[in-house]
């Protein structure tokens, strides 16, 4: 298994955030059925679905592409994600009018993203890493 | 040996004549070994540091559980 390590690399990226998507969508879903969550709430779900994991398979693209390992850790590397993530997520809900997702809790939330993102890249994704023989 | 037997043995040969049998099948190495030391390849240790990380992550999501949906917005 030496051939596509880019395409191996990326499907390694894609894997937990499309797993985590299923959670992601039923708690979209019970919200808006419970009516739990603001209006136009649904219109968001385009970002964790479509966004979110391909920027992760290309992160890990980027990341055995450069020949970071041994420079940078694949979780240092995995929690600059939400620099760009965080940033983009504000910028798609202002275009979308959603008013529940502010400039003041995206900062809020950015240190705990990186935090989170350098757990699940130092693990699962170095764990999928290795299964498809990238070395991370 | 009638028409129809004719025909299928005709269809026989072409076929084994356009397919010449594979002289080599069988792996050259035993793949099993690699896959055992692929799976025992030793993750990174879950340490102190990593420990006070989660914890801080749980700490803040249960004092401000409002910055839940935005987590999930970003997974």
């Amino acid at each position: 298994m030496k051939d596509h390590p880019y395409l191996r690399a990326y499907m390694a990226g894609v894997l937990l955030p499309s797993w985590f998507l299923l959670l992601v969508l039923a708690a979209f879903l019970f919200s808006h059925f419970a009516q739990l969550g603001p209006a136009r709430l649904e219109s968001a779900i385009v970002f964790p679905m479509a966004i979110v994991p391909n920027l992760w398979g290309l992160w890990n693209v980027l990341y055995i592409s450069l020949r970071l390992r041994g420079r940078i850790s694949i979780g240092a590397f995995g929690s600059l994600l939400p620099l760009i993530l965080v940033p983009a997520g504000v910028a798609l809900a202002s275009a979308l009018d959603l008013h529940f997702y502010t400039v003041r809790q995206a900062a809020a939330i950015l240190p705990i993203a990186m935090i989170v993102y350098y757990l699940v890249w130092k693990y699962p994704v170095a764990f999928f890493n290795r299964i498809v023989e990238l070395r991370s | 040996m009638n028409d129809d037997d004719r025909e299928l043995d005709l269809i026989r040969k072409q076929l084994r004549s356009a397919l010449p049998p594979l002289s080599d099948s069988e792996l050259k190495v035993d793949l099993w070994p690699r896959m055992l030391r692929r799976l025992e390849d030793s993750p990174a240790p879950f340490g102190w540091f990593e420990s006070i990380l989660v914890g801080l992550v749980a700490l803040t999501l249960a004092v401000f559980p409002e910055l839940l949906p935005a987590m999930l917005y970003h997974l």
